[in-house]
């Protein structure tokens, strides 16, 4: 009986928590999309851009967690060349890519815990957009 | 010998009695993880086909003419529902029974008639989990800044 409840619980657990895992890490992939292309839309080499570029990612709807949570601790940054990352910039007029993480989303697990899985999983998304056409780079 | 027959007779009666309470409650809890499973599964598939479609929509031309602008959110939903803008007749929707009918397309405009935003949304779309039905209404849903060209003199084929 205990034998056949574990395999319940893991089975359960498979099909309720792996769904919601990959949910929201599909929510959070497609909210990292949107904002670094929100983000480099703003950007136009002035400071003021760059001002709009931080509030446009904060100002969006989207949510995670099938639709329900906001997303929270999310990181902006830029750069000029796609490989050195800064969040506040000095160069803004060069600036021509954004870059967004979504770091910190965990998703509660509820059954597979019961059979030795973790008590959370996280699922991080990041994306970068350059300006000028502004397009998902990565 | 009729005291032993009897005593057979009830471990019988009780592992058949065991064996139907632990059956309902096996059965229902296999039907509950089907119908999450597959409503996990259909709710995957339309977060990524509103993504696509919102995409889409955010990097197209937009041509503001009223007609012309039914047609390009007719084309926003195709790709929702079919993965391509001007599908095959034959083609089949990424989500069984989702029909173009079922994405609802709004643009957020500015006072000179710029497109700003494009929200994509599922409607109304009942899916058939075989043991119950859910119905999808406003979620899942997306914003994309619009990137594209605004080309108001031009006119949608």
């Amino acid at each position: 009986m205990s034998v056949s409840m574990f395999l319940l619980l893991a089975v359960i657990g498979m099909s309720f928590d792996l769904g919601r895992v990959y949910i929201a890490r599909n929510e959070a992939q497609i909210f990292a999309d949107v904002a670094s292309m929100a983000a480099a839309k703003q950007l136009d080499g002035t400071a003021a851009g760059f001002d709009r570029a931080r509030a446009a990612v904060t100002a969006l709807p989207d949510r995670w967690n099938l639709g329900t949570e906001e997303f929270k601790g999310v990181v902006i940054e830029f750069s000029v060349d796609g490989k050195q990352w800064e969040a506040q910039p000095k160069n803004l007029a060069a600036l021509h890519y954004a870059r967004v993480t979504a770091p910190d989303n965990q998703v509660e697990i509820m059954f597979l815990r019961a059979v030795g899985g973790p008590q959370s999983f996280t699922v991080p998304a990041r994306a970068v957009a350059s300006t000028n056409p502004v397009r998902l780079t990565e | 010998m009729r005291r032993e027959r009897g005593h057979v007779g009830r471990e019988r009666g009780h592992a058949m009695l065991e064996l139907a309470i632990s059956a309902g409650v096996m059965v229902s809890c296999l039907v509950g993880t089907f119908q999450f499973g597959y409503t996990f599964y259909t709710y995957n598939q339309l977060v990524t086909a509103v993504g696509n479609g919102a995409r889409y929509a955010a990097q197209r031309t937009y041509r503001p003419g009223s007609e012309d602008v039914e047609r390009g959110n007719a084309a926003i939903r195709n790709m929702v529902v079919y993965g391509d803008a001007q599908p095959a007749p034959e083609a089949t929707p990424v989500v069984p029974k989702l029909t173009p009918a079922a994405v609802d397309v709004r643009w957020d405009l500015a006072g000179d008639g710029t497109p700003l935003n494009v929200n994509v949304a599922i409607k109304g779309f009942t899916m058939d989990a075989i043991f119950r039905s859910f119905t999808f209404d406003g979620r899942p849903s997306v914003q994309f800044p619009y990137v594209g060209k605004y080309a108001p003199g031009e006119r949608e084929r």
